[in-house]
């Protein structure tokens, strides 16, 4: 699946965040958006993500603009940003079965149970996530943004609040979502850690996309 | 399946939320309890303070279920998770309402017995019909209130707007209960003022058509 955003514009009263920014994103794709504080990469993921509507522009999933198919596009999309987009009152697998279920993930509990292995996150699946550490937390939010085995992945700051061996856990699931065809855009100020797996590289100034050396 | 899928999760977090139960509890009997002094110990017209008092309740109540409501959606993003699983939005609308309807049943049937105990009002024949009368005024709060939490989300001043717009829209609903109601107490038929169920009836059907059109609109501009 192609996720194409075509001359996004935003404003947030007076203060113009995106002008005209355009990205390509093509399957097995890892592209790490990086930009200065204040530069609007949240913006633009929310924007990615159809929980912002643009001012201007469009974007598109294999031609066809999100907003005629909403529902299709939101399902082909895994999205994680600073807000959890989690019930705290819930325990992880709460949580993870209960958007699986309505996202239509297929053997939701099963799925989310693996992930929640996966990330070293099987021993407090069911402590209600209020009392959960930020790192804990943000695996948690991985495994919602990864459930349903979305082709495009939108993560905002993944590595926030991880640890190394979180991340590697993290880039590990990111090369095997790749390795299907799955297209993701990280955005992150970590380098460092994004390295070992992106394949291409931006950058967000003055309102605007460019290729990063 | 969506509706109850919503449904089931609000009311799990609201029965894991100790102190915000107990403040409704506390709140509607409290306010029970008040207004029997203040009527009491000599009734003038039980049936009429009886009813007034259980709606009012109600009422504020209500406000305090929907507001926790809409604090649940905007706390932690769950309002945005929901939208971003690319479910029905009037199912999604309907889970909350059916949450939202439950919890208020649920206060119904707290305030119900200490308003007929402490206003000795308690005619089980009415019983009933009184289920009846609770249930369409709470599906019509519910609705309304559902819909309208979904006006004020993302708002700073969201309590007071759902507030202000509250009110007014439930005035047709609550002066019905509250006549129903006190018809039912009185006289143990609601034959005197049988029409406010057609009117209670058509609200219902407004809040819930009105959101059907709505919900979907309110949901995406909330930025």
């Amino acid at each position: 699946m192609i996720l194409r955003a075509e001359s996004i514009a935003k404003r947030f009263e007076d203060r113009i965040v995106l002008h005209a920014a355009s990205l390509r994103l093509e399957p097995g794709e890892i592209v790490l958006l990086s930009g200065a504080n204040g530069s609007g990469k949240t913006t633009l993921a929310r924007i990615l993500a159809t929980l912002l509507q643009p001012d201007r522009g469009e974007i598109q999933l294999d031609g066809v603009p999100v907003s005629k198919r909403r529902s299709a596009a939101r399902r082909a999309i895994g999205f994680a940003t600073h807000v959890p987009l989690l019930y705290l009152g819930l325990t992880p697998m709460e949580n993870l079965a209960f958007f699986g279920e309505l996202s239509g993930v297929a053997a939701a509990r099963e799925r989310a149970a693996a992930l929640l292995q996966r990330l070293k996150m099987d021993g407090f699946a069911d402590m209600p996530l209020v009392h959960f550490s930020r790192g804990m937390l943000q695996r948690v939010v991985l495994s919602r943004a990864l459930l349903g085995d979305p082709p495009i992945l939108i993560l905002d700051e993944p590595y926030a609040g991880l640890d190394d061996e979180g991340s590697a856990t993290l880039n590990a699931l990111l090369a095997e979502a790749r390795l299907r065809g799955a297209a993701t855009i990280l955005i992150a100020h970590d380098r460092d850690r994004a390295a070992p797996i992106v394949t291409r590289a931006c950058l967000l100034r003055d309102g605007r996309i460019e290729e990063a050396p | 399946m969506t509706l109850f899928a919503v449904a089931a999760k609000d009311l799990k977090l609201h029965a894991r939320d100790a102190r915000y139960l107990a403040t409704l509890v506390l709140f509607s009997a409290a306010l029970v309890l008040i207004l029997s002094v203040a009527f009491g110990p000599i009734f003038r017209d039980p049936a009429r303070e009886a009813s007034a008092t259980v709606w009012a309740a109600l009422f504020f109540a209500g406000i305090l279920g929907l507001t926790r409501a809409l604090d649940l959606e905007g706390e932690s993003g769950g309002g945005d998770a929901l939208r971003l699983t690319g479910s029905d939005p009037y199912a999604l609308y309907l889970g909350k309402t059916l949450a939202n309807f439950l919890l208020l049943a649920g206060v119904f049937v707290l305030v119900l017995p200490l308003t007929a105990i402490f206003f000795d009002v308690g005619d089980l024949r009415v019983l009933p019909a009184l289920l009846g009368v609770a249930g369409l005024a709470l599906i019509g709060y519910a609705a309304w209130g559902t819909l309208f939490a979904a006006l004020a989300r993302g708002l700073k001043a969201r309590e007071l707007l759902l507030s202000v717009l509250l009110f007014p829209s439930l005035v047709p609903l609550w002066i019905g209960a509250v006549k129903l109601t006190h018809a039912l107490w009185d006289g143990g038929s609601i034959e005197p003022v049988r029409d406010w169920v057609k009117v209670m009836a058509a609200m219902d059907v407004l809040g819930l058509a009105l959101a059907a059109w709505l919900y979907e609109l309110l949901q995406e501009a909330g930025e």
